[in-house]
């Protein structure tokens, strides 16, 4: 391998920025204000995620997004010792969970503030908002 | 519950199989692998080429008219064909989808087959073999993932180990009795990929991937092709090979996620596969040999519970029984499976069912008085199965 090479591959790159999908753009400007909101149905008051334009619960087409409380436990987890993409070579072993929001929905994200021998299923979490990039911040969760 | 026609049951016969070269074979398109296991399954039915007049078939997600190339290459128009999209669980529903055709006078020999070239794909440079993806990069998630650092089917299938270890406390080692199992048997297989002995110790000390499985939870990647030629019962009686009877099949699909309701550890199977078990006429305990979509080792594990194998939670005491090796109440993956032969989509798996009902193999290889077999197909964003019933004709 050449040094070019090596120096291109130790270069941190930049992880990647969310692309909102038109239908996310609402979540991802509350975000931006640290606050977590997400779909609620005004027909059958059922929420869910991720975000879409019918509710999944009813099919009505007659919905807000609504601030949630940002509580939630751990539905599941894994633990990333694999480099899958280069701007998370300094941050591996790093943990991806299944967090089972109060409101019900479940929603990926990162446990922060915790190692992950620590982390377990029903853990309770709470959401912390991480600003990645001017104007955008990603949801993740720490312990309760 | 519906009730699955049973006109279907013993109506079809699988009449030829074939793979093709498997492992690493660089410089064949994933088409042209598919068109050695088509060309090997078609020499060994007695067929002519022109014979067959249906085809089911898929490959990589980035090829467009998957049949439609497949047809060219063979050099044959199609009264009945079509490519599927659902993933692992495509491969059985071709053999389903080609024994419907034919049942409905739409087609009278139907040839079902997947190819793959993951092997050459991720490793033709430095950069795809670090990244180890095959999914076309417009078609990955671009929010609510990559930002986690979350990629790749190691992880979707980890969540369901780590919640199934939660709730029945099933554990590692467990796992590790699969994979140690499915070595065995590939170790018979002249044609696996995988041609050294693994034992617990080397299960137990590989480098973890996505945590809670390591390198040898993980299926393999692998170049290859597999094929299988679908006609009706009457015409199979007069062709080369000992005909292998179509006695069920089954599909469900939990389209509201793998993250969603229970579906991470009960999966799609257990209704796919009562609904397989109903056209069929028989139950778990009637099957003698199950070739199960092996993606990753837990996946074998709750893929038992759902098909009746065992109950919920139970799976982990049952694999370390050593139910599933040669000899065992139920030997699985006889000709390695996906994490020790080749990955090729469950394609191989269908194969082997196919064999094993011939009763032609070498005695180290035969799973012995097996009547029945049950294979099965998983995948698609996890959600996707489908089932088949082969039965000794």
């Amino acid at each position: 391998m050449s040094e070019s090479t090596e120096e291109i591959q130790r270069a941190p790159k930049q992880k990647p920025i969310p692309q909102p999908a038109p239908e996310s753009v609402p979540f991802w400007e509350a975000a931006k204000r640290h606050r977590l909101e997400i779909p609620r149905c005004n027909a059958c008051g059922k929420h869910w995620f991720p975000p879409s334009q019918a509710c999944p619960h009813c099919l009505a087409a007659d919905f807000a997004f609504v601030p949630v409380s940002g509580r939630g436990k751990v539905f599941s987890f894994v633990t990333f010792h694999r480099v899958y993409h280069p701007a998370f070579a300094t941050e591996v072993p790093y943990v991806v969970a299944l967090v089972e929001l109060e409101e019900g929905p479940r929603m990926l994200s990162n446990i922060v503030g915790a190692k992950p021998e620590n982390v377990v299923c029903e853990m309770p979490v709470k959401v912390v908002f991480d600003d990645v990039a001017q104007g955008v911040s990603v949801p993740k969760f720490e312990p309760a | 519950m519906i009730e699955p026609s049973r006109e279907l049951r013993d109506a079809c016969a699988i009449v030829g199989a074939g793979n093709s070269r498997l492992g690493r074979v660089p410089g064949v398109s994933s088409l042209d692998l598919l068109v050695e296991a088509m060309r090997n399954a078609i020499a060994e039915s007695g067929l002519k080429v022109s014979d067959i007049d249906g085809i089911v078939c898929r490959g990589p997600d980035d090829i467009y008219g998957h049949h439609q190339q497949i047809g060219a290459r063979l050099g044959i128009n199609a009264r009945f064909s079509t490519s599927l999209d659902n993933g692992g669980a495509s491969q059985i529903l071709a053999v389903a989808i080609a024994s419907m055709a034919i049942r409905a006078g739409l087609a009278t020999t139907v040839i079902c087959g997947y190819g793959r070239d993951s092997w050459s794909r991720t490793h033709s440079s430095e950069e795809k073999r670090v990244l180890n993806q095959t999914t076309p990069d417009d078609q990955l998630p671009k929010e609510f993932a990559p930002e986690y650092g979350y990629f790749g089917a190691v992880a979707a299938h980890a969540f369901g180990a780590t919640r199934h270890m939660h709730l029945y406390g099933t554990t590692r080692d467990q796992f590790g009795d699969i994979a140690v199992a499915f070595r065995e048997h590939a170790l018979r297989n002249p044609d696996a990929q995988m041609k050294k002995p693994l034992n617990k110790t080397q299960y137990h000390e590989a480098k973890e991937v996505v945590a809670p499985f390591g390198l040898f939870d993980c299926s393999l990647r692998s170049d290859g092709a597999g094929a299988v030629i679908v006609t009706s019962r009457e015409r199979a009686k007069d062709l080369k090979q000992p005909p292998v009877l179509i006695k069920g099949f089954g599909s469900f699909n939990n389209l509201r996620g793998w993250f969603n309701d229970d579906n991470m550890v009960v999966t799609a199977a257990k209704q796919s596969g009562e609904t397989a078990y109903k056209m069929a006429g028989v139950g778990p305990d009637d099957v003698d040999t199950a070739q199960i979509y092996d993606c990753f080792t837990y996946m074998v594990l709750t893929q038992l519970e759902d098909y009746g194998f065992c109950k919920k939670g139970e799976g982990g005491a049952f694999v370390s029984s050593g139910a599933l090796r040669m000899g065992g109440r139920l030997p699985t993956n006889t000709s390695g499976g996906q994490l020790s032969e080749a990955h090729v989509e469950g394609m191989l798996q269908v194969v082997e069912g196919v064999r094993q009902m011939r009763h032609t193999y070498p005695a180290e290889r035969q799973v012995e008085d097996a009547e029945i077999a049950l294979v099965s197909g998983h995948g698609g964003n996890q959600v996707c199965h489908s089932t088949l019933i082969l039965g000794k004709a």
